[in-house]
């Protein structure tokens, strides 16, 4: 949820001492005369760079342990808390975000824009409402007034409400490298716990929804703890209706707080839905087997068992929310 | 004066009252009627404050001054806002382990790292112990807590060593190549497992700190007798303090004094730190800051020890702030506590026994375990008559963190207790929840189990009607898989020290040669006000306008001690103290005053920074205007009248001696007592619970300022609907798997509603103009209205804190009836309040 | 690498200062520039004492580093004080109202505030309990921190009102 973490080192201990963690580090300090102050060696080089082109560049000449730094949301309180020690930060905040931009029927967002831009978006409001309705639960105020689309998918948190729209409305997350653009299914994208098919050297440069057509209706459902607090599960679901029969045409699922990360709703279960209008019964049912195929994991908020009683609630929330909606719109054509 | 230019009335501009006799104020201690012997008080109740008298000249007014001026502005300064030059920045290292022996400890790494001043473990403490005072309970261990542990490790996060350096991150990089070799040892993580027989022994004198015993009459055949007995077992959990200040302090040396200055709830702790280092007491000043919230975690010693110990070994300042995480990991929590109870009762629903047993996780080491189980006991009965009593209240090691004060201090934790049990009892007899609390509220008169008398109005009653009141219609339910559910909960707390602890406070007053004021007081400040209502009550007796009072807090140095603030003592006793102070101040002056205006010492009248004559008319002339407080001051130095006085406020102690029979126990000066009502909506798929409405009534006895009495009640609610619903400190094997902000969920601006608080007035406080402490009282409440609300809803009772939705769904899954140790039992569908 | 000059622009002021890299804005303005009422409360960005206002959006201090500020707009709660030292109107309902108990919140939670009343005239009390959120307080139940939002909404309300007949 909120743009924290789950962090795979043992958070219990800060302080702990680590053997040959810093034996090599921090030699040298310098004394500024004039200031009187004491510098340690920084932590990390820093380069602020203001085109992918520059980005890519600097992260292969930076090495394995720099990072591109965007809203920082998720990337400094792992180096607040010492458990993330990048030798170079890569400040991506110099490119600019384009204003969201539809395209071919697409919803396109540079990977610098703000989820508060994506907030107040006309644009994405009319085509992509889903995605408005998701942001609304991401953090706090402060989280989405800098934290970044492009920053979010590449964290590959398995609570990210990004990672749910984008898997809901056939995301397409665009990719920069040495090798040039690349274009990645989100389906493909979120691979293991905040683990994303990024190679070390590529930026995210955009993501690509599709837009909202007539005949569609979307849902987002989430469960924390407490506002702000990382989801216990969340949903997203969109539902196309048949453009001749009011019958289900084409349904996705976005589930996050599933598994080690972001998944997609198994399509083979949802495909039993397509050409019908479902009963709440038919619609538990598929809710009960797509939570079948996941693989919650208990964890200091929930346990795996609670999860997948809540994830099947969700799902059938969602997929009823959609279709109402679905059908709403159809019916007002 | 009315009600609405009360109202318009802005800070710091004075607000004028026609002329007043001057107040005579009883003794302080003893109850008093409700009059105060001010025959101008008006009744002026409001909604939310029924009973109030018109509000003296500030006494009673929602005034806003001194620290919260400089709040709104930024500009207060907290421990950490303190930089001296050549400042060090200290780091405690910590154990990585619950329970080990330390075979070796190896800082050589961390003193050669370049920025590195210091590196200190156990051996550099010239005494390294911490002793808690006795509390006074049988079989008490005496246990020390090393400052810095040499030999053994309790707990994870105890500290094993000590790092200064020239910055923070080199301090901290240091800190993590101090390397520690442990030889791991089983732990015992559940005091239940503790007590077992065979256990491992956090301590080697046995896993018990203590064992309270409160007996009155005959328990056994009182419930052999009882018509019904209803049986039930609660828990709940290891709760964190979370003040958005964490622990911090800077320390130096000034003079040869080591001198600290720290956000801490109790200055006397110098006493402590200058056995630590062998120094003589004088040598050893410690200064409280205005804290950033504590609700005790700042009772008890902090960073001092380890500041006191690097200032004095490296000779430089040094700054300690701890981080959050740390703060988590490794300050005190609050007990979780089982209890199990078995309520006795007649037919028609009077309490005719009690047979309790709690059991508080003490942790690795005492602090104030010791005492929380006390209060537990204590208070275990809450404010109904109970004839027959037997309590037995034992802390108990374990090798989890340690467990100390924390806001409700074991008077909290009962409170799920009785209050379920109350439910209980209504449901098994088809009563009325509201009427079988009714039946057996406690009454002014009343002895209760500890042997004491309530000498002063017993308001639970008028707080029960408020409260139910305020829920007003029953919210539907927003959707076919949704219920809503209505619950209260009454409660009693003590304000002010146990009393067998002889609690005294002193307060040292002194007009200035301009007539400003300065007030003295060893008290300390958490937040809630407590310097701020010293000026009020000052200011109300002598008559000097608000901003020309300055108050000086904390400060072993200077201030004439007036105890720690916690045990909601600090309105009871510094007041007192000041209202004391004040009194004599005013005495001494003016027969001075009096002869200048020519006036009987009677008539002198203290009112807007001067002095008059009362019942003078203006065409009097010159006369009429009286003096300023500085010609005063001038006229008392040449009559050799010192304006100052100090006072030292012992509370009435006229009550049964320590000589009481056995099982008999003297507690407490006095109580307040309060009301919950809530009403939830749970979401039966998801067991979510939310708040949709939300009340509290308390007694305050009377209101020296009703706008913080109304955020303490607000505040309390809030921190009281985290622990009842999403605070929980998880531990594993001893270790904390929460111990993010992002993890340990404290309830935001978004999760609850609007608090509605309603405050009762009974005017027989024993603070000062009949005040009643109640910063503790307003949180005890929140769980089980909370508790009950949902057992109201889904009918079934929760017994275990936090309310999780997964513990919901539990419950509503188990109506198969298979749980364990009673915790799940279905409630007949009893009807809602 | 080591130090280099920066100049951050804080409440109208610029400083010209000497950073790493590595430090974090929140530290620089409390060590550095003296200014405490910035204020560490985890680290995390989830309990918002560290909030300064970039250009009139709410951040976290904790989590960007001063060298990546350069020449925006900073300001922090002192910013918001009058030219003698006097009271925002925000700040005066809140003290009138109760807002503030130990304090420690406030910064955060008044800059927060007024950066919402920046972007919306009158938001419910619904909208700004969501804005508020993110500000972590332990002492006051936020009632009162509304309820001070709220009458400084209502009275600027008013006062436009007032302007304009």
């Amino acid at each position: 949820m909120m743009a924290m973490f789950e962090p795979a080192v043992d958070t219990t201990t800060p302080m702990a001492a680590a053997p040959g963690a810093l034996e090599n580090a921090h030699a040298r300090v310098v004394l500024d005369d004039w200031e009187r102050r004491w510098y340690g060696e920084p932590r990390f080089n820093y380069e602020l760079v203001r085109s992918y082109e520059e980005a890519v560049f600097a992260l292969r000449e930076h090495g394995e342990g720099a990072k591109a730094l965007a809203g920082g949301q998720s990337l400094v309180p792992l180096m607040n808390l010492r458990l993330l020690r990048p030798s170079a930060l890569i400040d991506l905040n110099g490119i600019g975000a384009s204003a969201p931009q539809l395209d071919g029927g697409r919803l396109w967002l540079s990977a610098m824009t703000r989820y508060s831009q994506v907030l107040v978006s006309e644009l994405a409001r009319f085509q992509t409402p889903l995605l408005t309705t998701a942001i609304a639960y991401v953090g706090n105020v402060r989280v989405r007034n800098r934290g970044t689309i492009g920053g979010a998918l590449a964290h590959g948190q398995a609570t990210s409400e990004l990672a749910a729209v984008a898997l809901a409305l056939g995301g397409e997350i665009l990719a920069y490298g040495p090798t040039g653009t690349r274009v990645i299914d989100a389906e493909e994208f979120f691979v293991g716990h905040l683990k994303t098919d990024l190679r070390p050297e590529e930026v995210v440069t955009g993501l690509r929804l599709e837009a909202a057509q007539p005949r569609q209706g979307s849902s987002f459902k989430e469960l924390a703890r407490r506002s702000g607090a990382e989801a216990i599960a969340g949903v997203a679901a969109n539902i196309t209706l048949s453009p001749e029969r009011d019958v289900i045409g084409g349904v996705r699922l976005g589930l996050i707080g599933v598994d080690e990360h972001p998944v997609a709703g198994d399509r083979t279960v949802l495909s039993a839905l397509v050409g019908r209008i479902p009963t709440p019964a038919e619609i538990d049912e598929v809710a009960s087997q797509v939570t079948a195929r996941t693989a919650p994991v208990t964890d200091s908020q929930s346990t795996a068992s609670y999860r997948r009683r809540l994830v099947r609630v969700l799902i059938r929330r969602a997929l009823t929310e959609a279709l109402e909606r679905a059908e709403e719109r159809a019916s007002a054509e | 004066m009315s009600d609405a230019s009360l109202a318009a009335a802005r800070p710091g501009e004075q607000i004028v009252v026609s002329e007043a006799p001057p107040v005579s104020v009883p003794p302080p201690g003893v109850a008093q009627p409700h009059s105060l012997g001010l025959e101008t008080c008006e009744p002026q109740g409001t909604e939310t404050r029924p009973n109030a008298v018109a509000p003296m000249r500030v006494v009673g007014q929602p005034v806003a001054h001194h620290d919260f001026i400089e709040k709104v502005k930024g500009s207060i300064l907290y421990a950490a806002d303190w930089k001296l030059p050549g400042m060090l920045y200290g780091r405690v290292v910590r154990a990585t382990v619950s329970s080990a022996r330390i075979v070796s400890i190896h800082t050589d790494k961390a003193r050669a790292l370049r920025g590195v001043a210091a590196v200190l473990t156990g051996e550099d403490v010239p005494s390294n112990q911490l002793l808690e005072k006795p509390s006074g309970g049988p079989g008490e261990l005496r246990v020390a807590m090393p400052v810095l542990a040499r030999d053994r490790v309790r707990f994870a996060g105890e500290p094993i060593a000590l790092v200064a350096a020239e910055t923070q991150q080199i301090a901290d990089d240091a800190a993590e190549l101090v390397q520690v070799d442990y030889e791991e040892m089983p732990g015992v993580f559940d005091p239940e497992a503790a007590l077992l027989p065979g256990a491992p022994r956090v301590h080697d004198d046995g896993n018990v700190l203590v064992s309270w015993h409160i007996q009155r009459g005959d328990v056994q055949a009182a419930l052999a007798a009882a018509d019904v007995v209803v049986e039930g077992e609660y828990r709940t959990q290891h709760v964190e303090h979370a003040a958005l200040e964490t622990e911090s302090g800077v320390g130096w040396i000034e003079n040869d004094v080591v001198t600290l200055r720290v956000s801490t709830q109790i200055v006397e702790h110098a006493t402590e730190i200058a056995e630590i280092l062998k120094l003589p007491a004088n040598k050893v000043r410690l200064i409280a800051a205005y804290m950033g919230g504590s609700f005790g975690s700042k009772e008890g010693m902090t960073v001092e020890t380890y500041l006191a110990l690097l200032v004095w070994k490296t000779r430089r300042p040094v700054r300690m702030i701890w981080s959050r995480q740390e703060s988590i990991l490794a300050s005190t929590k609050g007990h979780p506590f089982v209890m199990r109870y078995r309520t006795g009762a007649t037919n028609d629903g009077r309490i005719v026994a009690q047979d309790i047993d709690l059991i508080g996780d003490a942790g690795a080491y005492p602090n104030k375990s010791a005492r929380v189980l006390f209060y537990g006991a204590a208070l275990s009965c809450g404010p109904y008559l109970t004839p027959n009593l037997s309590v037995r209240s034992r802390a108990v090691f374990t090798n989890n963190v340690p467990t100390s004060a924390f806001r409700g201090f074991g008077a909290r934790q009962v409170t799920l207790g009785y209050e379920s049990q109350m439910d209980r009892l209504a449901e098994t007899l088809g009563m009325d929840k509201a009427e079988v609390r009714r039946r057996n509220f406690l009454h002014k008169g009343d002895v209760i189990p500890t042997g004491e008398t309530l000498d002063t109005a017993v308001a639970v009653g008028e707080t029960l009607e408020r409260a139910l009141a305020r829920l007003e219609e029953p919210s539907a339910p927003s959707g076919p898989s949704k219920r809503v559910g209505r619950g209260f909960a009454c409660n009693m707390h003590p304000y002010g020290r146990t009393v067998w602890f002889k609690d005294s406070a002193s307060a040292w007053l002194s007009i200035q040669a301009d007539g400003t004021l300065l007030i003295r007081c060893g008290v300390t400040d958490v937040g809630g006000g407590q310097a701020a209502s010293l000026c009020q009550i000052a200011s109300e007796i002598l008559g000097v306008p608000l901003e020309r009072i300055s108050v000086y807090i904390g400060d072993t140095a200077l201030t004439p001690p007036a105890g720690g603030t916690f045990a909601t003592r600090q309105l009871f006793m510094s007041g007192n103290a000041v209202m004391q102070a004040a009194l004599k101040l005013r005495e001494l002056v003016a027969p001075v005053a009096a002869e200048a205006l020519g006036c009987p010492v009677a008539g002198v009248v203290f009112e807007n920074g001067r002095v008059k004559a009362a019942g003078r008319s203006p065409s009097a002339g010159a006369s009429a205007k009286g003096i300023s407080l500085g010609e005063l001051v001038s006229l008392c130095e040449a009559r050799s009248v010192d304006p100052t006085t100090l006072y030292l406020f012992h509370p009435d102690a006229d009550r049964r001696g320590s000589d009481a029979e056995p099982g008999q126990l003297i507690s407490f000066p006095d109580y307040t007592y309060g009301t919950h009502a809530a009403e939830v909506e749970v979401d039966l798929e998801t067991g979510e619970v939310e708040v949709l409405k939300y009340a509290s009534c308390h007694d305050a006895g009377r209101a020296i300022n009703p706008l913080r009495v109304e955020g303490q009640m607000q505040g309390g609610a809030m921190q009281g609907l985290g622990y009842a619903l999403m605070e929980e400190i998880i531990l594993d094997e001893g270790k904390i798997a929460s111990s993010l902000l992002a993890n340990y969920l404290v309830p935001t601006s978004d999760d609850m509603p609007d608090v509605m608080v309603d405050i009762v007035e009974s005017g027989e406080g024993k603070g000062p103009m009949n005040a009643r402490g109640l910063g503790e009282a307003v949180i005890g409440n929140v769980a089980p209205t909370i508790a009950n609300a949902v057992a109201d809803a889904i009918g079934f009772r929760p017994t275990q804190l936090p309310i999780t939705p997964e513990r919901v769904l539990a419950l509503l899954e188990g109506a198969d009836g298979t749980s364990a140790s009673g915790s799940v039992s279905p409630v007949p569908s009893a009807s809602s309040q | 690498m080591s130090a280099r000059q920066v100049t951050l622009q804080v409440n109208g002021v610029a400083h010209e200062i000497s950073v790493t890299p590595d430090a974090l804005l929140l530290d620089v303005l409390r060590d550095q520039l003296g200014m405490n009422d910035v204020r560490y409360g985890c680290g995390e960005g989830v309990c918002g004492t560290c909030t300064v206002l970039l250009d009139g959006e709410a951040v976290s201090g904790c989590l960007v580093y001063a060298v990546q500020v350069e020449f925006r707009e900073i300001t922090t709660l002192a910013g918001l004080l009058g030219e003698d030292e006097s009271l925002h109107p925000l700040q005066e309902a809140f003290l009138r109202l109760g807002g503030t108990q130990c304090g420690f919140c406030t910064p955060g939670v008044i800059l927060t505030a007024y950066s919402l009343a920046q972007r919306m005239p009158r938001p419910t009390r619904e909208e700004i309990r969501y804005e508020l959120g993110g500000s972590l307080c332990r002492c006051t139940g936020y009632a009162k921190i509304i309820d001070a939002v709220e009458s400084y909404l209502d009275d600027r309300v008013l006062a436009s009102e007032e302007t304009r007949s």
